[in-house]
């Protein structure tokens, strides 16, 4: 019987591991800031007075949140192609992720939105701050820090689901995993290895998230 | 400078103000008193539009808020306000609360704008606090902060809804300090508050409202010496027992 665990194989596979670890940071890191900056205009949307923006963020949100994020992804990768935009396999699945995790975030921001009391934006608009001024200088950034941990929860998510690239042939970490995996029949050891990738990436994340919370709470005490 | 004509505001069914008739002149203090509930922080807030009117007509500035065409944020620069709450922005340092409406709405540069804000805060009497945070200050600093933050704009008009009813009662003092100095320079004034001293001292004219009217108009020394409406009368009279 061959053996079932051998460390050997990250150093003889060193380049595969490399390339789809940083296609896998790549990712995220596009999906992440994306999906933080279309999650923002989407809840800013969801509580806008004006319907049809409403509209829209809702369905956005309803839509979007409620089915699945391979879904997401075939649409960009099997569905744009059939209209006629080709995408590659990288940037379907980095656009499906950042597509699917900005609902949940935009969820979280308008709970956030939500918290601000009323009487900040009264404050802003009373000086003559128009209403977007008011949300980008005043609301926006109380909301964020009050759901930081929700959103940094939907970004350690995101890191874990960019593994769906695989799928789709997109080079990721997980793509090259199964590579080696059907090279060196073991895997037990590939597996392993690529769970400690995945785990270099997030666990730092949460703490970072950690040591900004304790920083935000120090200057927003009121 | 200000004039209500006939003005009402009802949500729903229920009626917050009825047929306000007021007129404010350039460089008055007029002070609006009442029992709660009686609609005296609704009038108020309607006169920078934080409420909308149901009917009549409401002339600030010349600009007649009723019109459909409102510039609203441009009509606001000239008016500020002061919150029971404060609602100093909790994120901001305290020299960032006072420079983002300058900044933002007057277009100053930032160093102007800090400029300004220094000397607003030379002038409450708090230069010292600029770079803390409102979580930092006591309420009455955090409160002069914010009549600061609205005189950065050099409006015409002041609206203090409460300005005193939040803070201690050994911080009243130095809000209302700074409040009769404003007045004494010459600032158009509205103030909703309960403080019937500075009420008395401070005020040119006293409007007395109940149950969303105005029951009695007078100036500041013949109402607290002699007011014509029983109502008035009896709210004075229960304020003095305790």
């Amino acid at each position: 019987m061959s053996k079932t665990f051998d460390i050997q194989i990250l150093f003889d596979h060193w380049d595969r591991f490399l390339e789809g670890f940083l296609h896998t940071i790549e990712a995220s890191a596009i999906a992440l800031i994306g999906s933080f900056t279309l999650g923002t205009i989407i809840a800013v949307m969801r509580i806008s007075p004006l319907k049809p923006l409403n509209w829209l963020g809702t369905a956005y949100v309803e839509f979007i949140r409620n089915i699945p994020l391979l879904l997401v992804v075939f649409f960009f990768f099997l569905g744009l192609p059939s209209l006629g935009v080709p995408l590659d396999g990288f940037t379907s699945g980095t656009l499906g992720l950042m597509v699917y995790t900005a609902s949940f975030i935009a969820e979280s921001i308008r709970a956030g939105i939500q918290t601000v009391p009323t009487g900040q934006t009264e404050a802003a608009r009373a000086t003559g701050l128009t209403y977007l001024q008011t949300m980008t200088s005043i609301v926006l950034p109380q909301a964020v820090k009050i759901v930081l941990p929700s959103i940094s929860n939907q970004f350690i998510n995101l890191v874990k689901n960019s593994s769906i690239l695989a799928v789709v042939a997109g080079l990721d970490l997980m793509y090259y995993a199964d590579l080696i995996n059907a090279d060196t029949f073991l895997p037990l050891t590939v597996y392993t290895l690529v769970a400690l990738f995945y785990l270099v990436l997030t666990l730092p994340l949460s703490m970072a998230v950690h040591a900004m919370e304790r920083r935000f709470s120090s200057a927003n005490r009121s | 400078m200000i004039e209500f004509r006939g003005v009402s505001k009802a949500y729903g069914s229920f009626e917050v103000l009825r047929d306000i008739h007021l007129r404010i002149e350039e460089g008055e203090v007029v002070v609006i008193i009442g029992p709660s509930g009686s609609g005296k922080s609704t009038l108020l807030r309607c006169i920078n539009r934080l409420e909308a009117i149901s009917s009549g007509e409401l002339i600030v500035n010349e600009t007649p808020l009723h019109g459909k065409k409102v510039d609203i944020n441009r009509f606001r620069r000239d008016i500020g306000i002061v919150f029971q709450h404060f609602n100093l922005y909790p994120h901001k340092k305290v020299i960032d609360n006072i420079t983002l409406a300058p900044v933002k709405v007057l277009g100053l540069s930032k160093q102007e704008a800090e400029e300004r804000a220094l000397s607003y805060l030379k002038r409450v009497g708090i230069a010292d606090k600029a770079q803390q945070y409102p979580s930092q200050l006591s309420g009455g600093q955090q409160q002069r902060v914010a009549i600061a933050r609205g005189l950065a704009m050099q409006p015409k008009i002041m609206l203090f809804d409460e300005p005193t009813s939040a803070l201690d009662p050994e911080m009243i003092g130095e809000v209302l300090d700074v409040m009769r100095a404003l007045a004494h320079e010459g600032m158009t004034m509205v103030i909703v508050t309960h403080e019937m001293g500075f009420a008395r001292e401070a005020a040119d004219r006293i409007v007395f409202m109940d149950n969303g009217q105005i029951v009695e108009e007078a100036a500041a020394s013949a109402f607290f010496k002699e007011p014509r409406e029983e109502r008035a009368r009896l709210f004075l009279s229960r304020l003095i027992k305790h």
